[in-house]
């Protein structure tokens, strides 16, 4: 189990968070001599890779952890006496997902696999074969990540870059995979259009989006921060947010300052539209506050700075969703999963 | 990154010691390299130019009224080119236009007081127009330029602000104003040169004393509990914050968008914050991009205005528009401080956003990407419209919307809106 000086480590490292954000949940590191002994080692690199920030963003984590538990079933044998439909979860794989969430808070892709694993898990007989039934799971994530992942953001960036006009000015913030592979594609298909790239400095991937896109003959321009989010919304035609998770009632999660662009965009009447995969949204948890639902970045947690990883945008301020299954309006998606 | 900003620029006062030092044209041409360099900014370039202002009354040669506004318009027009990022630099020069105008109308309605004896107030005369059928006067003013800002309020009502207003002619004595001007005596201009050097100095009193007085009004704006945040706080908004922090316990949130130089091992606000947690209020600073955020812990944004144009819309650092924005999203109040010489006439440039700072400080083209490739858009200020803003609290006490009409025109004269515009031409 935990050892004492385990406790000591958290408590430094979340007494310098302001009282006001000290319920947010906050990633960190765990030496790995500290782990749960029963923690598989691919589990134990997923989780340094998370509370690194290596592995970042949702649909990276939950690919990341689907493929690292195939690792874990595939070592797992039934002791005897047990089935693995009733021994695996509770035993083996609940001991994985703490850890993991102890890493990270999990993200809402996660939460979704992992729910719909383990109804899998618990549809096999508790008869059923050791052999058939890790196959029927291994099969099944396979699936999953062929038609969740890889399918989901094909079709996104495929319905998405339809969205876009000759003659377009896009305007995007930081670096989100949906949004690089949708213009990409548009540029593929022959589109003229330019992008506003509008970074966070704490973040820096826009500018790796800028470049890529620039790369690809893509006009770009670049904004380093948030000042230059009113010239940049006046020029743009329409507003591409790519999101981590949307909640229940349509509210965007997303990487903080993706609500400020939302707002200033909505203000000046421009398009805004956000691309998600499905299996980002959330069924049950509903947010209208940045506050209820967030992260604190751990890079920037001292006594001398604070800063929250997400906030949420209402869906007052978007015009649409673009998932892999419809494109609607905030609530609609939500509604239909 | 803010605070360091003024850095390495000279302080206010070496910067008068040395202008003091030097011959007019000098001491002109060396200002005018400061600002071109950004070596003096805010509210520094208030105080600069009406420095240099008293100087071109005190030394220039002028023999009547329009040559001395004539040598102000045309130095005014040189330092305003010199800094078009700095529009506060045009209201000094309009303010000092408008006392040279209020100091010679009062000579001549002072004469006529004499021969007529109507006892009446300069200050409810029309400013220029004093145009007497009985006298020829020396030199009549032309008709006010007609320019792309002349849809500033004409009327000179005397309200409250008339009598407060420290450039105000009826608290100037009445000294040698029996002498015709229409002969331009030297002891008449004499005069006229020392009152309007007391009036300049009266303006540099206002500028200094500006962020004491607006700081005066922070108990009653940042109520006990209150959670602030303050957007790159300038000098008068740190002023602000410290005097609410003897009175009150409440909680600053300190913002900047950019990362803090993690080089130079500074660490950021830390004199203001020092200074605010000895009162015992705690700040926190957020290290963000997006304000939206942390905007539902906050009750109050207080924004530093660079300068406050007719339309009511700000002058701002780069990003302030941000924290503006997400504060009316979620109804919180916006306040803004600033003198009231910081009030501008003018309308803003539809291209406030265009001025653009260094960009090779923000990406790095090491990975072979080509340096023209990307369109870097590093903006150094930014606009707030009006209808973000609550609360205008200046020098004179808080202020809506509605009352800034009355202010502008109680502090700039209709003629000399546009004076930049038409260096030269006027006389």
């Amino acid at each position: 189990g935990r050892r004492p000086s385990f406790h000591v480590v958290e408590k430094d490292t979340r007494s310098v968070i302001p009282e006001c954000f000290s319920h947010v949940p906050m990633a960190k590191r765990i030496p790995t001599a500290h782990a749960h002994k029963d923690v598989h080692p691919a589990v134990l690199a997923v989780g340094q890779q998370m509370a690194a920030f290596t592995l970042k963003d949702s649909i990276a984590r939950l690919q990341a952890t689907l493929l690292a538990f195939k690792k874990v079933l595939e070592a797992y044998e039934t002791p005897k006496g047990n089935s693995l439909s009733r021994h695996f979860v509770p035993h083996v794989l609940n001991p994985q997902i703490e850890y993991l969430t102890e890493c990270r808070p999990m993200c809402f892709s996660m939460g979704n696999a992992i729910r719909i694993l383990k109804a899998k898990v618990n549809s096999f007989d508790i008869d059923t074969p050791e052999e058939e039934a890790k196959e029927g799971l291994l099969e099944m994530i396979d699936l999953f990540i062929k038609e969740r992942i890889n399918l989901a953001e094909f079709v996104i960036a495929r319905n998405a870059a339809k969205t876009i006009e000759d003659g377009a000015a896009i305007l995007t913030y930081g670096r989100h995979r949906l949004v690089e592979k949708t213009l990409l594609r548009a540029k593929r298909d022959g589109k003229v259009f330019s992008v506003s790239v509008i970074d966070d400095p704490y973040d820096n991937g826009g500018q790796e989006m800028a470049k890529s896109l620039s790369r690809a003959g893509i006009p770009v321009f670049y904004s380093p921060n948030l000042g230059g989010l009113r010239a940049e919304v006046q020029r743009a035609t329409n507003v591409l947010l790519g999101v981590e998770a949307i909640f229940a009632n349509g509210s965007l999660y997303g990487a903080a300052g993706t609500a400020d662009v939302a707002v200033a965009a909505k203000t000046a009447s421009k398009r805004v539209i956000a691309l998600c995969e499905t299996i980002n949204f959330d069924r049950e948890r509903v947010s209208v506050d940045a506050l209820t639902y967030n992260e604190i970045d751990p890079e920037q947690n001292s006594a001398e700075h604070f800063r929250l990883l997400f906030d949420t945008t209402r869906d007052y301020y978007l015009n649409g969703v673009i998932t892999e299954f419809e494109s609607g309006t905030g609530n609609s998606p939500a509604q239909a999963i | 990154m803010a605070p360091s900003r003024t850095g390495h620029a000279p302080t206010m006062e070496k910067l008068v010691k040395s202008l003091k030092g030097q011959l007019l044209e000098a001491s002109i041409d060396s200002y005018i390299h400061l600002l071109k360099r950004r070596q003096v900014t805010g509210d520094d370039c208030a105080e600069a130019t009406a420095h240099i202002l008293r100087q071109v009354v005190a030394k220039s040669k002028w023999s009547d009224v329009d040559q001395l506004l004539n040598a102000v318009q045309s130095v005014g027009s040189r330092l305003v080119q010199a800094a078009p990022q700095e529009p506060v630099i045009g209201n000094i020069v309009r303010r000092v236009m408008g006392l040279i105008r209020d100091e010679a109308s009062e000579e001549r309605n002072a004469d006529e007081t004499m021969s007529e004896s109507i006892s009446e107030l300069p200050a409810l005369a029309p400013p220029t127009t004093a145009v007497h059928p009985a006298r020829p006067q020396p030199t009549p003013f032309r008709p006010p330029p007609l320019s792309s800002v002349t849809s500033f309020h004409v009327s000179r009502s005397k309200s409250m602000f008339n009598l407060l207003s420290v450039a105000d002619t009826m608290h100037s004595p009445q000294t040698g104003a029996s002498t015709p001007m229409s002969q331009a005596q030297p002891t008449s201009m004499n005069s006229l040169r020392s009152e309007v050097l007391d009036g300049i100095e009266e303006i540099m009193d206002e500028i200094s004393q500006a962020d004491d007085q607006i700081a005066s009004f922070a108990e009653i704006q940042i109520n006990p509990t209150d959670n602030v945040l303050a957007y790159l706080p300038s000098r008068t908004v740190e002023r602000f914050l410290i005097k609410a922090a003897a009175k009150r316990k409440y909680t600053v949130f300190l913002v900047s968008l950019d990362p803090p130089n993690t080089h130079s091992g500074e660490v950021p606000f830390a004199a203001l914050r020092k200074k605010l947690n000895s009162y015992g209020v705690k700040t926190i600073i957020l290290a963000s991009n997006g304000l939206m955020a942390y905007m539902s812990r906050v009750n109050k944004v207080v924004i530093g205005a660079k300068v406050v144009y007719q339309n009511g819309g700000l002058l701002v650092e780069s990003g302030a528009s941000v924290a503006a924005q997400a504060a009316h999203a979620l109804s919180r109040q916006v306040i803004a401080l600033g003198g009231v010489y910081k009030f501008c006439p003018e309308d803003p440039s539809d291209n406030i956003a265009g001025e653009k700072g260094a960009s090779s400080t923000y990406v790095s083209y090491s990975d072979g990407l080509k340096v023209d490739a990307l369109e870097v858009e590093n903006t150094v200020v930014d606009y707030v419209p009006p209808e973000l803003v609550d609360v205008y609290l200046t020098n004179l006490g808080p202020q809506t919307r509605h009352h800034l009409a009355t202010i502008m025109a109680d502090h700039y004269k209709p003629e000399d809106v546009g004076f930049s515009l038409h260096p030269g031409e006027l006389y």
